[in-house]
């Protein structure tokens, strides 16, 4: 099923009256079918059908814009060629 | 006298010629062997050394024992080696086979001293094992291979020590070559202490060459000496670190170098280093990301690996610096919201849907579960259902829908509705007033055109899925899976919406499944049967069952299952199957709820009804409906049930002839058995016993005696009502006793009463008592019961016998 909001062109908060103002105005457009136009108008204008449609809007989360990570740690770097690989010679 | 001289001479000469003889030499010897005079027996064996058979072997033996007794080691080998000498002499086959007994106790006595000689020197070690290898070992067997396992345990020593100055001198291969042997002789001397430092030994001089080892499946390893494990597991640390491996570097560490010491913490601050080299790359990197986020240069690709990389690198940070570890798992949850929007935003709803349900617990946020709906509601519209996803995707979508809080939670994204106020009375979601808190716009109260249907929200929802999966999935057989499974789920959710009165998360089966939530379900339906005794929360659980089986649910779904595999064997008309499910153990399980013990009935009952239906002359359904009784034994409905079915079995069958009359008694015995006071079962069973009798009276059966063992087991049973109903019988001994007396025949002889026939002064022959057995069974059997005064008994005989009323006496 198509989107009524998007038949109709309207935003997701318009009131009533707008509702039938854009039924008449995308019935001019003819972009979608009669039929197509009338069962979304009559959606948006029923409450319980209408909050139907508000759901398959994908809610949204809240959430912070990221900020570039700092950082204290510092690298020090080990020369590995000078560890002593005789430090626990068994054979001596 | 001459004579007497001569006989003497004989005699001495005689004697002197046996004495001579070889084996009176022998015995001669062995008597000096047992004596232990050694030498004289050498001395007399010498003489029959090539005319005796058992002369070298002897002489050998001999040699043997002196040779044992002497002090020093070369004058044993001197010893011994003469008894080997001695094989030289012997030309008999006989005489060889008995020395060789001896010749192996030399060669082994000589093998030994070798071997104390050898001072564990490894030429002499080999050459002595070639030595036994070579040698005869008749009867000794055993103790040479056990001074053969000598040699090898000495030789292992042997070349460990050898190894060892040779790794000394820093001859490394040389030195692994010499730890080869060692191991060689070491297991097949069991010398496991030399094996185990051997191969650690190895590895270190692997490791001094600078070449790789593998200590993975190496347990010889741990096995060694303390200090030699100590040596190659740092030598190995530093070789990995060497070589880039940290990973490895720092598991061999943290498992075998335990221990503190300066040389092991410059160990772990390498490792460390590393880490912290690592950990400066990763934020880098991030940082890099971040940028191109927001510079929109990150395409949805790159933003999926990047998130999916985050936990990672936040683990590996978490042991650098948990400070930084927690900054960048705070930037998650950002990511993932970018990221699902992204995809639901270009319709990739599987990619959503996998996204939201890796997140931790997303069942708990309305919005993602708002977003998990409409992720799946746009996946199925979109035709992707496959037989693989299916199940998840319906699950989420209805899981989401029947939630209420996703519902109400959407109204605060818009304006429109702030006129309206929305009532829960209707809801799917629940079936009580069981929210602990809505918002002000949210109500319990009436419907009407400014107070809202959540509920008619919801099914507005349901009702536009529905059409989608109803119409649009093209493939049938999917569509079958998908829409029973869509059905399934559903009923089973309503279920359990309509029990609980919790405000908790309602999941499909599936769902609850799936995400670890069942047990809480189930849990929460054993709770509300605790309180109310409903076992119809039970039953809403057990969709919901996995493996929590010491659960009310669980139970109620086994003593429901006894019941099913009995329906099911009843359709199959398997009574051996009923049979063995008929346990006190299985009854008492179902005997545990009230309700599921009083289904038993009905169940059974309309599962043969409905065999019934299938076919109305089954007799192997009689043996299954026996069973059935036998499970729920006070079942008036199904004795009731299945006395009339066999009556109506055996009367069509009877009729039809294809049964005989002592098989339709036989079974109608049971219909009786079962329902003794139903009038057309006694009425059936009566008239069978009468043809039966009839059929012994006319010599039309065989079964004589097992119909009697019937008609006498109904003697002792006779309900009321088969005594009301008995008549046929009486009128039949009265029918025939009228027949009798009109051929002129004495009835007389019938009655058990001897006065009678000594009256009429007959016998009976044996057809007579045929005829006397079956009218004696149809007046036992008749209703007209006589009476037990002897004088109305003769009355009523005289009678029959039409003899004057007025007795003699």
């Amino acid at each position: 099923m198509k989107n009524p909001y998007t038949i109709l062109g309207v935003s997701q908060d318009v009131e009533r009256a707008e509702i039938m103002k854009a039924q008449m105005l995308a019935m001019k457009d003819k972009k979608y079918s009669l039929q197509e136009i009338q069962i979304a108008a009559k959606q948006l204008l029923d409450p319980a059908k209408r909050l139907a449609a508000d759901f398959m809007f994908p809610a949204k989360i809240k959430a912070r814009r990221i900020q570039i990570i700092q950082s204290n740690l510092v690298y020090q770097d080990i020369n590995v060629n000078e560890l002593n690989e005789n430090a626990f010679d068994s054979i001596i | 006298m001459e004579v007497v001289v001569i006989l003497i001479i004989i005699g001495i000469i005689g004697y002197l010629i046996y004495q001579s003889l070889p084996s009176a030499k022998f015995k001669q010897a062995q008597a000096h062997f047992n004596a232990k005079n050694f030498f004289e027996a050498i001395n007399v064996l010498n003489g029959i050394f090539e005319k005796h058979n058992d002369a070298p072997a002897k002489f050998a033996e001999c040699k043997l024992i002196l040779g044992q007794g002497l002090k020093t080691n070369s004058e044993k080998l001197k010893a011994f080696n003469e008894i080997l000498e001695l094989r030289k002499r012997i030309n008999n086959t006989s005489a060889i086979a008995k020395y060789e007994n001896i010749e192996a106790k030399a060669l082994f006595e000589i093998a030994k001293i070798q071997y104390k000689d050898s001072k564990a020197d490894i030429d002499k070690l080999n050459q002595n094992l070639k030595f036994i290898d070579s040698a005869n070992k008749n009867g000794l067997e055993t103790d040479f291979n056990s001074l053969r396992t000598r040699h090898y345990y000495q030789l292992s020593e042997s070349y460990f020590k050898k190894a060892i100055e040779i790794e000394k001198s820093k001859k490394y291969p040389d030195a692994i070559l010499d730890y080869k042997k060692a191991i060689e002789c070491s297991e097949k001397s069991n010398n496991s202490t030399i094996k185990h430092n051997a191969v650690a030994r190895i590895s270190i001089c692997r490791l001094k060459l600078n070449e790789s080892i593998d200590l993975q499946e190496n347990s010889e390893v741990q096995k060694a000496d303390k200090e030699y494990q100590k040596d190659l597991f740092y030598r190995y640390s530093v070789y990995l670190l060497k070589k880039g491996d940290f990973k490895q570097a720092e598991n061999i560490i943290s498992t075998h170098l335990k221990f503190k010491s300066a040389d092991i913490e410059k160990l772990r601050d390498v490792i460390k280093a590393e880490k912290v080299k690592i950990a400066l790359n990763q934020i880098t990197q991030i940082n890099q990301s971040i940028e191109q986020l927001y510079d929109n240069s990150l395409s949805i690709e790159e933003l999926c690996t990047f998130y999916n990389s985050l936990d990672s690198i936040i683990s590996s940070l978490k042991i650098v610096d948990l400070e930084l570890s927690e900054k960048v798992l705070a930037i998650k949850p950002t990511l993932f919201n970018r990221l699902l929007t992204n995809y639901i935003s270009i319709e990739q709803y599987g990619n959503a849907i996998d996204l939201i349900q890796k997140f931790p617990k997303f069942w708990d946020s309305p919005e993602l579960l708002k977003n998990l709906g409409i992720c799946c509601y746009g996946y199925t519209s979109k035709g992707l259902l496959t037989e693989k996803n299916y199940k998840i995707v319906l699950s989420g979508w209805l899981t989401a829908v029947y939630s209420d809080n996703v519902i109400i939670k959407s109204l605060e994204d818009t304006s429109w509705d702030d006129n309206y106020t929305f009532s829960l009375a209707e809801s799917i979601g629940s079936k009580y007033s069981q929210h602990e808190e809505v918002p002000g716009n949210i109500n319990y109260d009436v419907i009407s055109e400014s107070n809202i249907s959540i509920g008619a929200t919801q099914r507005e929802l349901l009702q536009q899925f529905e059409t989608i999966i109803h119409k649009e999935i093209k493939d049938h057989q999917l569509s079958i899976l998908v829409n029973d499974f869509y059905d399934e789920e559903k009923e089973a959710l309503e279920k359990v919406v309509n029990i609980l009165a919790t405000d908790t998360l309602f999941p499909t089966p599936h769902f609850a499944i799936s995400n670890g939530l069942n047990n809480e379900i189930i849990k929460e339906l054993d709770s509300d049967y605790e309180e109310y005794s409903n076992e119809e929360a039970l039953e809403a659980g057990v969709p919901y069952i996995k493996n929590s089986t010491s659960s009310k649910v669980y139970q109620y779904f086994f003593a429901n299952d006894i019941i099913d595999r009995i329906k099911s064997a009843i359709e199959s008309e398997n009574s051996a199957t009923i049979k063995k499910l008929n346990t006190n153990e299985n009854k008492g399980w179902i005997n545990k709820f009230e309700n599921l013990s009083t289904k038993v009935e009905d169940s059974l009952f309309n599962t043969i009804a409905n065999k019934i239906s299938e076919d109305d002359e089954n007799e192997a359904l009689i043996a299954v409906m026996e069973e059935c009784i036998a499970f729920s034994i006070n079942n008036e409905k199904l004795k009731h049930q299945y006395s009339n079915y066999v009556a109506s079995y055996c009367i069509s069958q009877v009729n039809e002839e294809t049964i005989d009359n002592y098989k339709a008694l036989s079974l109608m015995k049971g219909a009786y058995l079962r329902s003794p006071n139903n009038p057309r079962i006694c009425k059936n069973f009566i008239t069978l016993i009468r043809f039966n009798l009839m059929d012994i009276l006319n010599d039309r059966t065989r079964k004589e005696s097992d119909i009697s063992k019937i008609l006498d087991w109904a003697k002792r049973n006779m309900s009321e009502t088969f005594k009301e109903n008995s008549s046929e019988l009486s009128n039949a001994r009265k029918e025939i006793l009228g027949q009798l007396k009109a051929s002129g025949v004495d009835i007389s002889l019938f009655e058990d009463n001897n006065l009678a026939s000594i009256l009429s002064g007959h016998s009976l022959n044996s057809q007579g008592l045929k005829m006397k057995k079956i009218l004696t069974y149809l007046r036992d059997l008749g209703s007209i019961q006589e009476t037990a005064n002897p004088l109305d008994r003769l009355r009523q005989l005289r009678q029959q016998l039409n003899l004057d009323d007025d007795l003699p006496f």
